[in-house]
């Protein structure tokens, strides 16, 4: 009867342990497309200066990710907004970082050359870092929050400065 | 209450048996006639799970013991499953970008509180897969309660058992014997022999019993379902499974996110019906009859993860990708799924010609993506200054791509040599003769173009894609699994369907033979078993008349 206890209690183990991790699995399927809350997946990209950039030097102050490519209008429109946005918020902790969606340095480096944008600017290759942030749309920004999780997501474009702006307040607001 | 479990052999019963562990004789006192068939369910011994004062974990253990609850366990299961089916899955599609507005706008209102519901993503929902953990528990527990002690009660049989046991059998005879009693016996013994049936003996009672492992089938048939029932679970393991979808032009080659693969679209190929092949419905329609990609795999062996440099590839394997003859490399496998006619550069051999002396240089090969910064061709330096892939102006009239795909490339070049400034001048180049013309190169590259010409000779020096190839890629770890768990579970019920766990019983009480038969599937053919044997040491009855439920008279 013993033997019986211990594999009474070894099957209800194994039975809690399998059924719990599949149920768990269906409750907390993390989906491609990202949502307020969640943490931005991990890349490592080639910047425009030419070294590698992972996503965990940004960690600790907010940042501001922004998808875009010279072939689509609303990401060359709310360029210049960026970069002003930038030029004013570099200095008291707010980073910004431009990700290409997957073209040609050559063409990268033209255009931003020719908009005056100055940000960091990282190149996504293959269209695999925009895969993993489940891009339906052009540009997408992200609001990364000081704590490393997604404070806000904007679809489409393009972005006026006060839109910038305002999410910014907000960013700053949760880091105090 | 506390029930008497002691019968009058002597034997001590756990509780809830119901025909006595050693003689059989039933425990539960029947309140009429006695002439009902006994219970012979698990050979009447009580499962393990039947206790006096059952525990919290006993009662767990209870609730998932019982058939009962298994059935509800199934028909709820059935339930859910058949809900899924109703409309779409969310997995079923490639890009369902927005599932809430595609089920409102297909389905209507339905859509929309199907969607709400979660059915739209049924299997992977927690309560059915919650209901599957239940069912396996059940399965595994329901199965362990009855095969031991079934095991222990079929490896441990008394020959002799309760005359009462013997009577309420399904088949069952009684009556005298010609001639002498053991003379009788060791002729009914062979008869039995000769069916194959194993015989035991203890002074004037037998025993004969075949095919006792038919009684496993059902418990193999279980073990089978529990790998099959874990492999879908292991589904849920990230690394066991993987579906998506990449499209490659000819002479692109791609990484495999999320793996350390490339492949690369050598080339493809589609082949359509003629006219002749097709039936009259169908003649002048365009019938693809097969299409292949013939695809190389390659395992990146360095710099995979280092964005400055480019990945070290190593091939693994070409393979002709067709409908249903995937490219398997290691549980990787990847199957042509679809197909579209794109025609796209992939490069262009030029030659630089000096209008002036007509001279030509070259060629040199240009390719559409990721090309050198600089060219030297005979006496001209070219330095590519900007690039469009699918060249187009914006709303300011500014050059931009109007796209990341090679439909309308252009180039453009710093040139510096012969008859030109020394600081070199600039030039636009359009591979595509339509693009040339559409965007007028000659004006806009003004007096240069009549010092110098780039252009293609022949049809040649252009490598050009025709189509993109669109291909699935999976892993299914799992698969082994649901194969060996759907062969056991086959097995089990071969083995549990197609043989007859059959034993006979007899025993003589006064000169007077008493005979019951029992097995769990076939009555009938266990009758005329008995009967032919029957009839063979002399005595004469019809295979019907042993009957006991008919018995009614």
């Amino acid at each position: 009867m013993r033997r019986n206890k211990t594999l009474q209690f070894v099957i209800l183990a194994a039975v809690l342990v399998i059924g719990g991790y599949a149920v768990f699995q269906s409750l907390f399927q993390t989906t491609a497309v990202m949502k307020a809350g969640n943490k931005p997946p991990e890349f490592r990209l080639l910047g425009l200066d030419g070294t590698a950039h992972d996503l965990s030097e940004y960690k600790g102050k907010p940042l501001i990710l922004n998808f875009w490519g010279t072939w689509c209008p609303p990401c060359r429109a709310e360029m210049p907004a960026l970069q002003s946005v930038y030029d004013r918020w570099k200095d008291k902790g707010v980073q910004l970082v431009g990700i290409n969606l997957s073209e040609e340095k050559l063409t990268v480096q033209n255009f931003a050359r020719e908009v005056g944008a100055s940000f960091p600017i990282l190149l996504d290759r293959n269209r695999q870092t925009e895969k993993k942030y489940g891009l339906k749309q052009y540009p997408t920004t992200f609001f990364i929050g000081a704590d490393g999780k997604i404070q806000d997501i904007m679809i489409g474009g393009p972005l006026s400065e006060n839109d910038i702006e305002s999410r910014i307040a907000k960013l700053m607001n949760a880091k105090s | 209450m506390i029930s008497n479990t002691k019968c009058e052999c002597g034997h001590q019963n756990h509780i809830g048996t119901v025909l006595c562990e050693a003689c059989g004789k039933p425990l539960i006192e029947l309140p009429d006639d006695g002439q009902m068939p006994a219970e012979m369910r698990y050979d009447g011994v009580a499962r393990r799970s039947q206790k006096a004062n059952p525990s919290w974990i006993d009662r767990i253990w209870n609730f998932f013991s019982s058939v009962k609850v298994a059935v509800w366990l199934i028909i709820l299961t059935l339930i859910g499953a058949s809900l899924g089916t109703i409309y779409p899955q969310e997995d079923t599609f490639i890009n369902l970008d927005d599932p809430a507005a595609y089920y409102k706008q297909n389905y209507g209102n339905f859509g929309v509180i199907y969607h709400a519901l979660g059915l739209s993503r049924t299997y992977q929902s927690w309560w059915f897969i919650g209901l599957l953990v239940m069912i396996g528990t059940s399965l595994v527990i329901c199965s362990l309660d009855r095969v031991l002690p079934l095991y222990r009660a079929l490896a441990k049989q008394q020959v002799r058992k309760h005359l009462q046991f013997l009577t309420r059998q399904q088949v069952v005879y009684a009556g005298a014997v010609p001639g002498d009693q053991n003379t009788w016996l060791d002729g009914f013994a062979k008869q039995l022999k000769k069916k194959r049936y194993r015989i035991w003996r203890d002074g004037d009672a037998l025993l004969a019993e075949k095919n006792r492992f038919s009684r496993w089938g059902p418990y193999i048939n279980h073990i089978g379902l529990i790998i099959f029932l874990l492999a879908v679970l292991g589904r849920g393991i990230p690394a066991w499974h993987m579906d998506q979808y990449i499209s490659i032009d000819d002479g692109q080659t791609v990484p495999i996110p999320g793996t350390n693969f490339f492949v690369k679209n050598e080339k493809f190929t589609v082949e359509y019906y003629t006219d002749a092949e097709l039936p009259p419905t169908l003649k002048g329609s365009v019938r693809p009859k097969m299409f292949n990609t013939k695809a190389t795999l390659y395992q990146c062996t360095a710099a995979c993860d280092d964005p400055t440099r480019d990945p070290v590839l190593e091939r693994v394997k070409t393979h002709d990708i067709q409908v249903n003859h995937p490219l398997a490399y290691k549980g990787l496998k990847l199957y042509q799924y679809d197909f579209s006619e794109q025609l796209r550069l992939i490069s262009v051999s030029p030659v630089i010609v000096n209008k002036k002396t007509g001279e030509q240089f070259g060629p040199f090969k240009l390719p559409m993506r990721n090309p050198a910064l600089t060219y030297q061709v005979g006496p001209y330096t070219l330095e590519l200054k900007d690039k469009f892939m699918d060249f187009g102006l914006d709303e300011q009239g500014r050059p931009m791509t109007k796209s990341r795909d090679p439909n309308a490339p252009a180039f453009v070049f710093l040139i510096k040599g012969p008859d030109l400034s020394a600081g070199g001048e600039p030039y636009i180049y359009f591979p595509k003769q339509n693009d040339k013309v559409k965007f007028g190169q000659d004006v806009l590259n003004r007096a240069v173009a009549d010092k110098l010409d780039i252009r293609v000779n022949a049809m040649k020096d252009v490598s050009f894609s025709e189509y993109t190839t669109f291909l699935n890629v999976r892993v299914d770890k799992a698969m082994p699994f649901i194969w060996t768990g759907a062969a056991i579970f086959m097995i089990g019920v071969v083995i549990g369907f197609y043989w007859q766990h059959r034993r006979i019983w007899l025993r003589f009480d006064g000169g007077t033979l008493t005979l019951g038969a029992h097995t769990n599937k076939n009555n009938f053919g266990l009758r005329n078993e008995v009967a032919a044997a029957l009839n063979r040491t002399g005595i004469d009855v019809p295979a019907k008349s042993l009957d006991n439920r008919r018995k009614t008279h």
